[in-house]
């Protein structure tokens, strides 16, 4: 379990670094938190011909809000998400959701840019960047494009990045006090990947469902956000009534892979069944105005 | 580990039917095929470079046409090494009349070995990506050379 | 004043040195000019080699050696050494240094690289070119016996290594009385120990000195030399096996010869210079051993008020692809299943298989957990099915203390009759009971029923079979220092024996545990003896270790009596002094003595038995010892998401005297935490064509601190009277009774849905296949 030769290029900005992806191309791979790139290098299932690490890059080492927006760049670990209190208070699901990622000491190392732009179908983080709608900025000699979560995860461990492409950070929206969120998955052991993961938001008005946010990791090859299933939570008047028909519609709709872990079966029954968990936990806090991760 | 899916191609089937029977029209629309080289009477010899993210190999293998019913069935065997280590699959296309379009049932039964084996829980999701990709490449192919 | 040192609970006497870094592993062996070694493994889990072209790996420039089945000199191209034959064993296949023509698992070593550095081995293996011819994969243990859907070994025309029958009583004659008669099939699946420490060897030849140095990360040094010297014609003075710090052996490194333990000594002595091999965790998920697979046809007979009449067990036994340690773990198997209860009639019976997977030999339990799911599943159905309560059933059919020495009727794995030595079962079960409040369970029970919890008692009881011969030795020496040096030949792998050996000197002969210095597992330092297995260091060894330290405090005496003009009857040994007793003032150091055991002039007397405060002593005890406990949890179920959390743990144990009660709880933990991770966390999962498909840490699931719950221990000693100081084995018995608890669990747990768990490990996914078969049945 030793890598293959590569090259190895550390540039200390940002332009720097993308005249090197510009030039080697496919033949490159960034190096951030290295938590998913290096075990794939050591067992010989990446081979790029030049490994581009952006430590150096201070530029990017940034976790601030903006005009409603909180603005997380590459260099950022995810242990911050967790640490920092503003994040608590302006996207409480990535506080929530990135406690579930590995641990402790894999996230110190391990960036919230470096999971998105990773992919892996079952990884939190995408999930929640679906769930709360970030944007993903792209910079590339060519200059700088926004892609939302969206139609930023194309397949497992695929995403539109181009190869000539840094992902120098990832945005996600505030959300304010009447919204309420939850993190919730299943995996055998704590800090794997989820056998199945929802996140949940809902917004609460009148004692009613003003809107609703579902997103599902490890439920498909890319992260899955229900739109048919928040509008049931809408439209319902009775809030057990909209969790049950959220609940049914995850276990219609999602056709997750079975593997060695989990039946497709079994992940289709925990979609549902944490949906009607998540959601009432964020209902709690939407109501309460508590936002979340208070757990 | 068994997947299968089916499409619709923009083409009827005697269209269709003439595309996959050209090895290099298929090698055009195979993700990653960097080369076909006939060997014998439906044998060649293939290198693919499949490169999903970071994990991306250079595969030498066999391809093999099992099966050519024309103009419904079609079957192949695939058998790939790299470092990273093996592929074999063997993949069946049925081919549906609908006039001007082509239903396309298509399944597959792959096995993987060596490092491979460790992201066992990723391959179908890939596999069905590829197999994506590969039929709007006919499809776009087809629409192409459409009148 | 004297300390009494034997059965204290001192902190380890090695630990300050491994906690800061300074242990001594097999990867931390540096030497000038040391090369290293990769071996290139079959991908596939059966297939014919038709070709293997090695000419572009020597082309590499870093690349010293190349080695392939060809390469080897004859003595290495047969199959490895046979272990432990057994009458029954009619086909004892091993394994090759380097696969001939054909491979038989994935990961079976095909070729030997060595370079200066393991990139550039590894680069280099990548060039070879071998070409495969893919078999269908013998995968399905039941299939394989019936020889389909090929043969891993054609030449034997089956798939069936050894057939193997054990019957006391009249088994049959017993089934015709019963009022119930139960039959259930049980599977266990693969597991695997997973070491902290992968497997390791480092070599290097001297030719001048015509000596071969190698540390090895073996739990059997000596035996390993031994085999050694054999196969390279050296004599077995010439070679010296080291096993230094040892990151964990938990059986699969008792094992020899694994191929890299030949191939690392071959190409030093070769190349003429050092050479390392570290196994990664990869390689170590195909290539070191597994063990677990059984699949039982068992049945129990009893009369209306529960007591057993009989039981019958037909299993088969995946062997993997060789069986070179024979029939260990079926024998282990059928001989723990009868556990602590009389069973005067008993039929056991076992096929050994080969599939085309990894080698089956001992892990931790070695057939123990398989013997006592078995029975304690068949306990839980027939209380069910008698309306009777499962401690109660258990009570009406245990061994009474007075029973003992009680003979089980079978031979166990040493080829001796089965006896239990001593033990007293029933107070075990009500001690644990009572720590659970067993009485009050119900209305626990219904209280977490109350708040929408799903929780469940579980309890298990076993026997532990241990400490078995053949023997083991000890040499102990008093040097003029005071300190007193100890060598053994069995190794240690983070038993503790550095402290628990030492504390049985320090007791023998009054000096501080600290001055006691052990060295284990190196043959230089002490050249007889078998190896660590069996849950046997403790008792065997120990008991060598007694006796030395024993001959060596008769030896001062006597010296000491000549110095202090005093009748050896009125000296005592404390405090590393030899004095009179009631006249501290006449005293000499135990060092001053050993100086002057060892006189420069002057007369030796004969009765001393040489110069020097030492002695070697051997044990060899004529059968084994048999530990016992019972664990009792509370395990909470979720039954939506089908997963498990434990709220409580309790181990009873005996194992005789303490040694050391605080490595004894440590052994008890890891055990416990293993016992869990193999019911429902860690799993080897094959597909069809004999791949392995969790085979890293990512998809093999260790527990950790978040799932494994706080352990309580309960210790109760019946001493053995089988060797002088009373010691049974504890190695094992953390492990033996958890699948067999965390199924009763889970059953009690879920009682509204009759679940019957019939197969180990459970995970997530099986639950939830259990749970809904069960409610669609309910609904
Ligand atoms: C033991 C363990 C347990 C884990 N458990 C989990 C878990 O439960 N859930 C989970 O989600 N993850 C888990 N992970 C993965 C972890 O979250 C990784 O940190 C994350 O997937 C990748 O982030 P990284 O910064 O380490 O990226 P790297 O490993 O450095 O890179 C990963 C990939 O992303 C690319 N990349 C990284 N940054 C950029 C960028 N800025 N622009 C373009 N491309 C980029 C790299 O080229 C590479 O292809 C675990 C990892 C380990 C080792």
């Amino acid at each position: 379990m030793k890598p293959p030769v590569f090259d190895y290029q550390d540039p200390a900005s940002v332009e720097e670094a993308v005249d090197v992806l510009a030039r080697h191309g496919a033949a490159a791979k960034v190096l951030a938190g290295g938590q998913s790139l290096v075990p794939l290098l050591n067992l010989r299932l990446a081979r790029p011909e030049v490994v581009v690490d952006i430590n150096r890059i201070d530029a990017l080492d940034y976790l601030t809000e903006e005009s409603g927006w909180l603005r997380v760049g590459a260099r950022v670990r995810q242990r911050r998400l967790e640490r920092e209190g503003d994040v608590r208070r302006t996207v409480p699901l990535l506080a929530e959701a990135v406690r579930f990622v590995g641990h402790p000491q894999i996230r110190n190392r391990g960036t919230v840019c470096g999971s998105l732009a990773h992919a892996d179908p079952a990884a939190e983080l995408p999930a929640a960047a679906v769930a709360v709608g970030a944007r993903l900025v792209a910079h590339s000699r060519s200059g700088i494009r926004e892609i939302p979560a969206e139609e930023f995860f194309t397949g497992p461990l695929t995403t539109a990045l181009r190869p000539d492409e840094l992902l120098v950070e990832a945005r996600f929206p505030c959300t304010g006090p009447d919204w309420g969120w939850a993190f919730l998955e299943v995996s055998n052991r704590h800090g794997d990947y989820a056998l199945c993961g929802v996140a949940a938001g809902v917004r609460a008005r009148d004692g009613r469902v003003q809107d609703a946010r579902l997103a599902y990791a490890g439920a498909g090859p890319v992260p899955v956000r229900l739109r048919q299933a928040e509008v049931a939570l809408v439209e319902h008047a009775d809030l057990e009534e909209g969790i049950r028909a959220a609940a049914a519609e995850a276990r219609r709709v999602l056709r997750p892979d079975g593997d060695l872990h989990a039946s497709s079966e079994f992940r289709r029954h925990l979609a549902a069944v944490l949906t009607a968990r998540a959601l009432r936990l964020a209902w709690s806090r939407a109501s309460t105005c508590s936002g979340g991760a208070h757990a | 580990m068994r997947i299968e899916g089916t499409e619709t191609l923009h083409a009827p089937r005697d269209r269709v039917w003439a595309l996959l029977d050209d090895p290099q029209a298929l090698a055009s629309c195979t993700p990653g095929m960097q080369e076909l080289r006939p060997t014998g009477p439906d044998e060649f010899e293939a290198v693919l470079s499949i490169g999903i993210a970071a994990v991306r190999g250079t595969y030498k293998g066999k391809l093999r046409i099992t099966e050519r019913t024309p103009p419904e069935r079609y079957a192949v065997q695939v058998e790939g090494t790299s470092g990273a280590g093996f592929v074999r699959a063997v993949g069946v296309l049925e081919l549906e009349d609908q006039g001007a379009q082509t239903g396309v049932r298509w399944s597959g039964e792959v096995q993987v070995g060596g490092a491979l084996t460790l992201g066992s829980r990723m391959i179908p999701g890939i596999a069905r990506m590829l197999a994506g990709q590969f039929f709007q490449c006919l499809d776009r192919k087809l629409q192409e050379g459409s009148p | 004043m004297t300390t009494r040192w034997l059965g204290a609970p001192i902190k380890r006497n090695e630990d300050p040195r491994l906690l800061v870094g300074q242990g001594l592993f097999v990867d931390d062996v540096q030497l000038p000019g040391m090369l290293h070694a990769v071996v290139l493994r079959s991908p596939h889990a059966h297939a014919r080699i038709l070709r293997i072209d090695v000419r572009r790996a020597l082309e590499h420039p870093d690349v010293l050696l190349v080695l392939t089945h060809a390469d080897l000199p004859p003595s290495l191209r047969e199959p490895l050494p046979k272990l432990i034959p057994h009458p029954d064993l009619k086909h004892h296949k091993t394994q090759y240094t380097l696969a001939p023509d054909k491979v038989r698992h994935v990961g079976e070593p095909v070729a030997f690289v060595v370079a200066t550095s393991r990139y550039a081995a590894e680069d280099a293996a990548e060039l070879i070119e071998v070409d495969y011819e893919p078999l269908p994969a013998v995968v399905d243990l039941e299939d394989a016996a019936a020889g389909r859907p090929a043969l891993v070994h054609e030449d034997i025309g089956t798939n069936v290594a050894a057939h193997s029958v054990q019957r006391v009583g009249d088994y049959e004659a017993a089934r015709a009385r019963a009022d119930l008669v139960l039959a259930r099939r049980f599977v266990v699946d693969r597991g695997c120990a997973s070491p902290m420490e992968t497997r390791g060897v480092v070599a290097q030849w001297d030719p001048r000195a015509r000596q071969l140095t190698v540390w090895d990360s073996t739990q059997a040094p000596i035996p390993i030399r031994n085999g050694l010297a054999a196969l390279f014609g050296l004599a077995q003075k010439d070679v010296r096996v080291i096993a230094p710090d040892v990151g964990g052996g938990f059986g699969p490194k008792i094992m020899m010869f694994y191929p890299e333990e030949v191939l690392v000594p071959l190409a030093a002595m070769r190349l003429g210079r050092p050479v390392k091999w570290i196994e990664d965790r990869r390689e170590h998920f195909v290539a070191t051993n597994h063990e677990r697979t059984q699949i039982h046809h068992a049945e129990i007979a009893l009369d209306r008020e529960g007591h057993i009449l009989g039981v019958r067990t037909v299993f088969l036994h995946d062997a993997g692809a060789y069986i070179p340690y024979g029939l260990i773990v079926p024998i282990v198997a059928e001989c723990t299943l009868p556990g602590p209860y009389r069973i005067p009639n008993y039929h056991a019976e076992f096929r050994a298989v080969f599939t085309n997977k990894t080698i089956v030999s001992p892990y931790r339990g070695a057939g123990r957990p398989h013997g006592v799911f078995v029975m304690e599943r068949l306990l839980d159905l027939a209380a069910r099915e008698l309306g009777m309560d499962r401690a109660e059933i258990r009570r009406r059919n245990f061994i009474q203390p007075h029973e003992f020495p009680y003979d089980v009727g079978l031979i166990y794995q040493d080829n001796a009759p089965l006896v239990y030595d001593s033990g007293n079962y029933p107070a075990a079960l009500e001690r644990a009971l009572e720590a659970v409040d067993y009485p009050r369970w119900p209305e626990e029970k219904a209280r977490y029923r109350a708040q929408g919890r799903r929780v469940g008692l579980g309890f298990a009881c076993y026997v532990e079979g241990s400490g078995i011969g053949p023997y083991e030795g000890c040499r102990v020496t008093v040097e003029p220092s005071g300190k007193v040096y100890v060598a053994t030949g069995v190794g240690t792998q983070g038993q503790g024996h550095f402290t628990s050996l030492a504390q049985v000197v320090a007791e023998a002969l009054g000096v501080d545990v600290r001055d006691v210095h052990v060295v284990t597992g190196d043959t230089g330092a002490f050249g007889w003896g078998t190896g660590t297995f069996a849950s046997r260091a403790a008792v065997v060894a120990g008991s060598a270790v007694h006796l030395a330290a024993q001959a060596v405090r008769q030896k001062a005496l006597q010296v000491a009596a000549s110095l202090l003009e005093a009748s050896p009857e009125d000296l005592e040994l404390a405090d590393g002094q030899v004095r009179v007793r009631g006249a501290p003032s006449r005293s000499v150091s135990l060092g001053e003595v050993a100086r002057a055991a060892n006189p420069l002039r002057g007369v030796i007397p004969s009765e001393w038995e040489g110069p020097g405060l030492e002695a070697t002593r051997y044990f060899a005890p004529p059968r084994g010892t048999f530990s016992h406990g019972v664990h009792a949890a509370l395990v909470e179920v979720d039954p939506e998401t089908a997963t498990l959390r434990f709220l409580r743990y309790v181990v009873v144990h005996d194992c005789g005297t303490i040694l050391n009660p605080l490595i004894l709880d440590g052994q008890i933990h890891g055990g416990v935490a293993q016992g869990i991770g193999g019911s429902f966390f860690e799993r080897l999962v094959y597909d069809d064509s004999g791949q392995l498909l969790s085979g890293s840490f990512m998809d093999f699931h260790i527990p950790t601190a978040v799932e494994i719950p706080e352990i309580e221990v309960i210790h109760q000693e019946t001493p053995s009277p089988l060797n002088p100081i009373g010691a049974k084995g504890a190695g094992e018995g953390g492990v033996i009774p958890v699948p067999a608890l965390v199924a009763q669990a889970i059953e009690d747990a879920l009682d509204d849905l009759e679940l019957e768990i019939l197969r180990m490990p459970l995970h997530p996914d099986a639950l939830f296949e259990l749970i809904q078969k069960a409610t669609r049945r309910g609904s």
